[in-house]
């Protein structure tokens, strides 16, 4: 059976001002319908250029350079334009960080909604969209226009377009980034309540590897454009088997035992101008040895667990 | 030099275009390549090859070295007039942007009455005032050209004297000049410059409309307007009289323009997305 | 109540900046060095002659009781009456207008149904092909960089040389016959359309990619809408500002009067009458003129914020922060 997203060793260069950048260098990862995954990894990590990729979204200055992004097996690179868009229209949602800015300004919010429903509801289906993603007001909030509602409304009117057409996968990139931290909660509770109601797959891009792990199946980490570690939430925030991933999860207040210290990772995240020779995470690894910086480690399965480590088979047990 | 690799091929193209232009007549003028450009040398409205190059005009002189001439004049007028806009557009909209008050709004209203007025009319009326010639190109250039510059400079100074940088400067003692020239200008600088540019190729355009209307240069000296207005009386028999300077002209706008979109582009880099 | 308040204070700031315009053409009017007795009576006048002259046009009045008297007798739409002529100069400036409007006219039309589509185009496409995005870059710059009297005098060299049914100079009015008039006025419009054309469609280009880049553009791809739809539906509406600016600003200095091409092609308009009248010193006529092109321009600058707020619903409210 073909899985619902399959992403197969996705390489994209990004061309700026003359210089290369190598934003994700051999991404893969697979998603079967109806799980939650949390994609975790800081800024420089590739997992916007991921969710992009997923719709053909990427900016001009991108470029794909090999691999394959493949929605219920069809290969997203090779559409037709009419059929790109049917694609997103249909079986894609997005929801973006900032969330009066991905509202038109200039347009009234109840009009937006119906121009998302085109084809699929009416004018009298606007409200009820809108009661959905729990706006107290709705009627106000569709005789609005974006700039009159607050970060978290508008939030919510976006989480309603994208899921006006019941998408297969909902691709949320830092959906609660630029919200204040009292809201987050109830936005991120909306999402994954109707994703859960119409069946949608939840993609959800995050920095916050808590926070993700709260609520996501399943938990991806994503370093110097590869994914490096993907398993069940739970047990990624127990037991990394990724270093990096374990510097992420001593790096999190909140996750130690009292008197243990919080500790920084030491170094910057890489800017690729090609495909990294060794590890990425190399330079930075407390354990690394000559191998991870000479050969691109590759991708180990322990305890149905992915990891992209050389390491990866030794430390299993080590309790990290 | 990142700048140069960073930049496309049609803001390079622009760069040398210009610097080519700027070359050639500078030797030209130097060499006094073609001869004296006032020399009655050669037959009237000779048409261009042979021992004139590029023809000679009514008064029999050689139109090689009056282009020169007439580039150099265009030049140089231009150039002198937007380092003057540019200078005092920066302090004008520094003064607006920075410390507001009554100070910009003086500054606000100057602009605005400047700008209620059409160009090639204030330039005529300033023509008239100070009589035509060098003088009165360069003034109606600084007068046509300063309410634009002067609103944009006063845009980003806003925007720059509400970043942090600039209000520890302020807390910690540093006074106006030192803000100015520490934090103000270096940040001001780009603006400056694309909209230096962009004011450069409407003083070239102004200088020739003047003198084409007879309220520029005079004659004898030559300037690319000058000489097209000259020409046009000859346009039905010595043609390249006028399509000679014309072109020159718009290649020197052109790369001016072109060079100042890319020098914005450079600064403020927008990747549009493609729609399909 | 707000809305209302930014436009008291809005119209109160263009009476301040018109009084300030009319005080400065007055002076420029006085600089000019030789008066208008000079003019007339030539350089062999007598004193008295002169001062009969200066006595009986207002002329020996102080400068001050001569701006008051100008300003006040405006303000009931007397503009005085041309020294040239003798004539009313409001009547002067009526026999003239039709040219200007015409010229105007024909400018703002092929500036929207050319100009701002063209604009739109470029930009679109800019975003597909790279390389593309300089071809749009050069051709926006190409339009502009053309002076309308290298233009002109090219066109008027061809035209003149190959008639093609179209006429240079020789200016026939409308009303006694269209189609000598279309004739005699295609040109001159054409290369004026040249540049408004491309300062339009520039601006339009500019304005339009500023909003390809905003997050609303990129969901609404992702939602699947179609380029068509998200141009009419989104684009347009955003972009709209800076290209109604440069649509009432090209309006307005058109109206003022398109010298160079008046010039040109020995159009009897407003620009060309105004040049003449600054070179005979007829005050009047230049006061009269330079004043109304300006309100003209102040007028449209207020018909643009009014559009402005029309088009964007942020406008009432960004309106408060806006400090003039």
């Amino acid at each position: 059976m073909t899985p619902l997203l399959q992403i197969d060793d996705l390489v994209v260069d990004y061309a700026s001002g003359g210089r290369t950048v190598r934003a994700l260098d051999g991404a893969a990862l697979t998603v079967e319908a109806g799980e939650t995954v949390g994609v975790v990894g800081e800024s420089g990590s590739g997992k916007s250029t991921l969710g992009s990729a997923i719709g053909g979204l990427l900016p001009g200055a991108a470029k794909v350079v090999s691999g394959a992004v493949r929605v219920d097996g069809d290969d997203v690179n090779s559409l037709r334009p009419t059929q790109l868009r049917a694609l997103r229209r249909e079986r894609l949602g997005y929801v973006f960080q900032e969330p009066i800015g991905s509202l038109d300004p200039t347009m009234r919010v109840g009009k937006q909604v119906e121009l998302a429903l085109r084809g699929r509801g009416t004018k009298a289906d606007v409200l009820p969209h809108l009661e959905r993603v729990r706006l107290r007001d709705p009627e106000r909030v569709a005789r609005s226009y974006p700039h009159q509602l607050s970060g978290g409304m508008a939030q919510r009117v976006a989480i309603a377009l994208a899921m006006a057409g019941k998408p297969e996968i909902l691709i949320a990139d830092e959906p609660t980034a630029a919200l204040d931290s009292q809201i987050r909660e109830e936005v991120l509770g909306v999402i994954f309540s109707l994703a859960a109601e119409s069946g949608t797959t939840i993609l959800w891009l995050s920095h916050d590897l808590p926070a993700v792990a709260k609520r996501c199946s399943r938990v991806v980490v994503m370093y110097g454009g590869r994914v490096v570690e993907s398993g069940s939430a739970g047990e990624v925030l127990a037991a990394p088997r990724h270093p990096y991933t374990a510097a992420l999860v001593r790096a999190v207040p909140g996750e130690l035992a009292e008197g243990e210290r919080l500790v920084p990772i030491p170094g910057q995240p890489p800017v690729l101008d090609g495909p990294s020779e060794g590890c990425a995470f190399a330079p930075r690894c407390p354990d690394a040895d000559d191998a991870c910086a000479a050969s691109r480690p590759p991708l180990v399965s322990v305890e149905q667990r992915d990891v992209l480590c050389h390491l990866a088979e030794e430390t299993v047990g080590a309790g990290r | 030099m990142t700048g140069w690799r960073k930049a496309d091929w049609l803001t390079r193209s622009g760069l040398v275009c210009l610097a080519v232009l700027v070359l050639v007549t500078v030797v030209g003028t130097v060499f006094g390549i073609g001869g004296d450009p006032d020399a009655m040398v050669g037959p009237r409205l000779a048409p261009p090859g042979g021992e004139f190059l590029l023809g000679t005009d009514e008064l029999g002189r050689s139109m090689l070295p009056r282009l020169f001439e007439g580039i150099g004049t265009t030049l140089l007028l231009s150039t002198v007039a937007v380092l003057v806009t540019a200078v005092l557009a920066t302090l004008l909209g520094v003064a607006a942007g920075y410390y507001g008050g009554w100070l910009g709004e003086v500054v606000l209203r100057l602009v605005e009455v400047l700008y209620s007025f059409p160009t090639i009319v204030l330039a005529i009326l300033v023509a008239a005032v100070v009589g035509p010639g060098q003088t009165a190109t360069m003034c109606s250039i600084v007068l046509i050209t300063i309410p634009l510059m002067t609103r944009v400079v006063r845009a980003a100074a806003v925007t720059v004297s509400e970043r942090d940088y600039v209000t520890s400067a302020v807390i910690s003692g540093a006074g106006w000049p030192r803000i100015l020239v520490r934090h103000l200008l270096p940040n001001l600088s780009g603006t400056i410059a694309v909209q230096g540019t962009y004011a450069l190729s409407v003083g070239i355009l102004v200088e020739g409309g003047l003198s084409f209307l007879g309220f520029g240069v005079q004659p004898p000296q030559s300037s690319l307007g000058a000489l097209i207005q000259q020409g046009s009386t000859y346009l039905l028999t010595a043609p390249w009289l006028v399509i000679v300077p014309g072109i020159v002209l718009i290649v020197a706008v052109l790369a001016i323009n072109v060079f100042g979109d890319g020098l914005r582009d450079g600064l403020e880099p927008r990747e549009a997305r493609s729609l399909v | 109540m707000r809305l209302f308040t930014w436009w008291l204070r809005r119209a109160l700031s263009a009476v301040v900046t018109l009084f300030l315009v009319s005080i400065l053409i007055f002076a420029a009017s006085r600089l000019m060095p030789g008066g208008f007795a000079e003019v007339v009576l030539g350089p062999f006048a007598t004193p008295e002659q002169k001062a009969e002259v200066a006595a009986k046009y207002g002329l020996d009045e102080s400068i001050v009781v001569q701006y008051w008297l100008w300003l006040t007798t405006a303000l009931t739409g007397d503009f005085g009456i041309s020294m040239i002529s003798g004539e009313p100069v409001t009547t002067e400036f009526g026999l003239r207008l039709p040219v200007t409007a015409q010229l105007t006219l024909f400018g703002v039309v092929a500036a929207i149904l050319i100009g701002v589509p063209l604009g739109v185009l470029t930009a679109v496409r800019a975003g597909g092909r790279r390389g593309g995005a300089a071809l749009g870059r050069l051709a926006s710059g190409l339009g502009v960089s053309v002076p309308e009297f290298v233009l002109g005098s090219i066109v008027v060299f061809l035209f003149s040389r190959y008639a093609l049914g179209l006429t240079v100079g020789g200016y026939v009015p409308f009303g006694e016959d269209p189609g000598g008039n279309l004739r005699s006025m295609l040109l001159p419009a054409a290369v004026l359309s040249v540049f408004v054309v491309a300062v339009t469609a520039r601006t339009t280009r500019d304005a339009v990619l500023n909003v390809l880049v905003e997050p609303y553009i990129t969901a609404a791809i992702a939602r699947g809408e179609s380029p068509g739809s998200i141009v009419v539906r989104h684009v347009l509406r955003n972009a709209s500002i800076p290209v109604v600016t440069v649509l009432t600003t090209v309006t307005a200095y058109l109206l003022g009067g398109a010298v160079i091409i008046e010039y040109l092609f020995n159009l009897p308009g407003v620009g060309t009458y105004i040049v003449q009248a600054v070179g005979r010193r007829d005050y009047a006529v230049v006061q009269a003129g330079v004043l109304l092109a300006a309100v003209v321009f102040i007028v449209m600058n207020m018909l643009t914020d009014a559009a402005a707020g029309v088009l964007d619903p942020r406008f009432g409210s960004a309106a408060k922060g806006r400090k003039r």
